[in-house]
């Protein structure tokens, strides 16, 4: 099967699989009981919150999707604005649209994430190697103990027992909020280590099975210095399989990044979401929501593609790492 | 719905379920006996199902065990630390016993996942098995749908879910278990695809039995270990989707506690009362580690090569 036939069903049947969740998301938003608008005056009216324009904000929805319009024909409203990058204001921060939000706040959760792989990877091949190559001591039990706790623990937990530590107990960072570089140290420890521990197991087994291969007992049978050959021969080649779990990573990253951030009030597009979700702002929910899917089908499809690049046996199969068939 | 109750009767089923090829060299007993010695070797595993037992016990008689009740306010102890007269761990904000609270948490916690995982393993085993057995059309179908859900992300998912029923502990079970049967259900799939083609199954086919018979009494019982496995994985991630949904503040509605909301209202009085982030924060780590080590022990008792991945 050539590239560009691969590449077009893995195109189509993303799409396919984002207008379903939009479908999905979209009727089920509107199963939510209360109208949005109703909701707004009752809430703006009990909290006191957002009582100046609600009635604009009801005008503004009835104008982008007039009164009386039957649920799949608001769909469509709302999806051709999707298409062209334009998902209307939002309710919660009145007077911004949600694309505007969308582009503010997606560079801090990339930037934490990103920050987490590269961290997690820092930590992650070393320990991976040390481990394999202290097979079934002391050593490789304790350090996979410690790899089994923080791949236990979810992000936000790790990020609760961080700020007891480093800012109640030490007081040496701040406790959360985005004001500067030290409010970036928190929140990317503690979405790396889930990550670090997933891949330094996988670097260990990995590790140890092509220390078996012919080819690293040739090249110590040669008399290469032992450092080299395992940097050079076993080390290069046993970090391949670490890219088929790029794809579940990246997901687990964006997951906690969704916590993290509101446990830590960082202005990311996680805090958003769930902001969003919290006060039913429908078009800011809806737009994260198929921002986040996005973002994640086209990582998946990505790591697919470097899988296939790097080994190709699977592109002769014919699939991404996600075909059962 | 406690754990025991949800596994114990995973494995009721298993024992009694019993034309099983034996394999060679191995003793008549059950694989189920097996995996149990196997699984009771294993120190930190057993170690763990005790402490887990000692936590649906808790949960269970929570009202007998707090000491307190989880809205009972002392007006005249806020903020108290551990160790103040009559609260063991302090209190909150509002004066309320925070052991107290953690014990409720625990009961929500519990229900919420265990709740769920039943949802989920029900749902999965539905979809699977008639995917895996009818095969053709159905499949067809069936699998398209799953694979749409397994493109959604499932906490999106989980969040949209209880943005739509409301903050109860019947919306989270909902949303959690909906969530989360996706893998359990394309797993079960690729199970029955590798059973059915087994000879066993052949023979009872030849023998005439019924499709409904083969798959619940020939392939269900074979596919079991690999899916109680991983359910014994999903707990723990349900209790953490349940407090992660508190923390966004879409868990249970207040003042019922739950350990998320405990865990995002301790980070927000950090200095003035660290033992409010403290409690929660530590019993929640120890109830995941323990739950997944318990999973550990299931996967070594099922698959004893060794490391699964």
């Amino acid at each position: 099967m050539g590239l560009a036939v691969y590449l077009g069903k893995r195109g189509v049947r993303l799409v396919l699989s984002l207008i379903a969740v939009s479908i999905l998301t979209f009727t089920l938003l509107q199963l939510a009981p209360g109208n949005f608008a109703d909701l707004q005056r009752v809430n703006s009216g009990a909290t006191n919150f957002g009582g100046v324009g609600t009635e604009s904000m009801v005008g503004e929805l009835e104008s982008r999707y007039g009164a009386d319009v039957p649920v799949w024909k608001q769909y469509l409203i709302f999806m051709k604005g999707a298409v062209v990058w334009d998902f209307g204001p939002s309710y919660k921060y009145a007077s911004r649209n949600v694309q505007d939000i969308i582009a503010e706040a997606f560079p801090v959760s990339a930037t934490l994430a990103l920050l987490a792989v590269l961290l997690a990877l820092l930590i992650a091949v070393p320990i991976g190697v040390f481990a394999a190559l202290r097979q079934n001591t002391k050593t490789d039990h304790a350090t996979m103990f410690a790899v089994t706790l923080g791949h236990a623990l979810p992000s936000y937990l790790t990020a609760a027992f961080m700020i007891l530590l480093f800012s109640a107990t030490l007081k040496l960072l701040p406790s959360g909020g985005w004001n500067g570089p030290e409010d970036l140290i928190l929140p990317v420890l503690a979405l790396s280590l889930g990550p670090a521990a997933v891949l330094a197991r996988y670097v260990r087994s990995s590790m140890l099975e092509t220390l078996r291969e012919e080819y690293v007992t040739a090249a110590l049978a040669k008399g290469g210095p032992r450092r080299t050959v395992i940097i050079r021969h076993a080390l290069r080649n046993s970090l391949i399989p670490l890219v088929t779990v790029a794809g579940p990573l990246l997901a687990a990253l964006m997951t906690g990044t969704v916590f993290v951030e509101a446990l830590l009030r960082i202005p990311g597009l996680g805090l958003y979401f769930a902001n969003a979700a919290a006060s039913r702002d429908m078009p800011l929910l809806m737009g994260t929501a198929m921002f986040f899917a996005l973002i994640l089908m086209v990582t998946n499809l990505v790591v697919d593609l470097i899988y296939g690049l790097l080994d190709p046996r699977i592109r002769t199969v014919g699939g991404g790492s996600h075909d059962g068939h | 719905m406690t754990a025991t109750e949800g596994v114990e009767a995973v494995v009721g089923t298993m024992s009694t379920g019993e034309p099983e090829p034996i394999e060679r060299g191995t003793t008549a007993r059950g694989p189920w006996s097996r995996a149990w010695s196997r699984f009771r070797k294993h120190r930190l595993a057993f170690g763990s199902l005790i402490f887990c037992a000692l936590l649906i016990l808790t949960a269970l008689a929570a009202p007998l065990i707090a000491p307190y009740g989880y809205e009972e306010t002392d007006i005249q102890h806020k903020l108290a630390g551990p160790g103040a007269p009559g609260h063991l761990l302090g209190t909150d904000l509002l004066g309320r016993d925070i052991l107290s609270r953690l014990i409720y948490g625990l009961q929500t916690a519990l229900t919420v996942a265990f709740g769920a995982e039943l949802t989920a393993l029900v749902l999965a085993l539905a979809i699977g098995l008639l995917a895996g057995y009818l095969g053709g059309r159905v499949e067809q179908v069936l699998m398209a749908f799953t694979d749409v859900m397994y493109a959604f992300p499932s906490y999106l998912f989980a969040v949209v879910m209880v943005t739509v029923l409301g903050r109860s502990i019947f919306a989270l079970v909902v949303a959690i278990g909906i969530a989360s049967w996706v893998t359990q259900a394309r797993l079960v799939r690729a199970q029955v695809m590798t059973l059915k083609e087994r000879e066993y199954v052949e023979a009872a086919r030849s023998m005439g039995a019924k499709g409904s018979t083969i798959a619940i009494r020939y392939i269900l019982p074979n596919a079991i270990g690999p899916i109680l496995v991983t359910t014994s994985f999903a707990i723990p991630a349900a209790i953490a989707a349940e407090a992660g949904l508190a923390l966004l503040g879409l868990g249970v509605q207040p003042p019922t506690p739950s350990w998320g909301a405990m865990i995002s209202e301790g980070s927000r009085y950090l200095l003035a009362a660290p033992h409010m982030l403290v409690a929660p924060a530590v019993l929640f780590a120890l109830t995941l580690l323990a739950f997944t080590w318990i999973g550990d022990g299931v996967r070594d008792a099922f698959d004893p090569s060794g490391e699964q991945r």
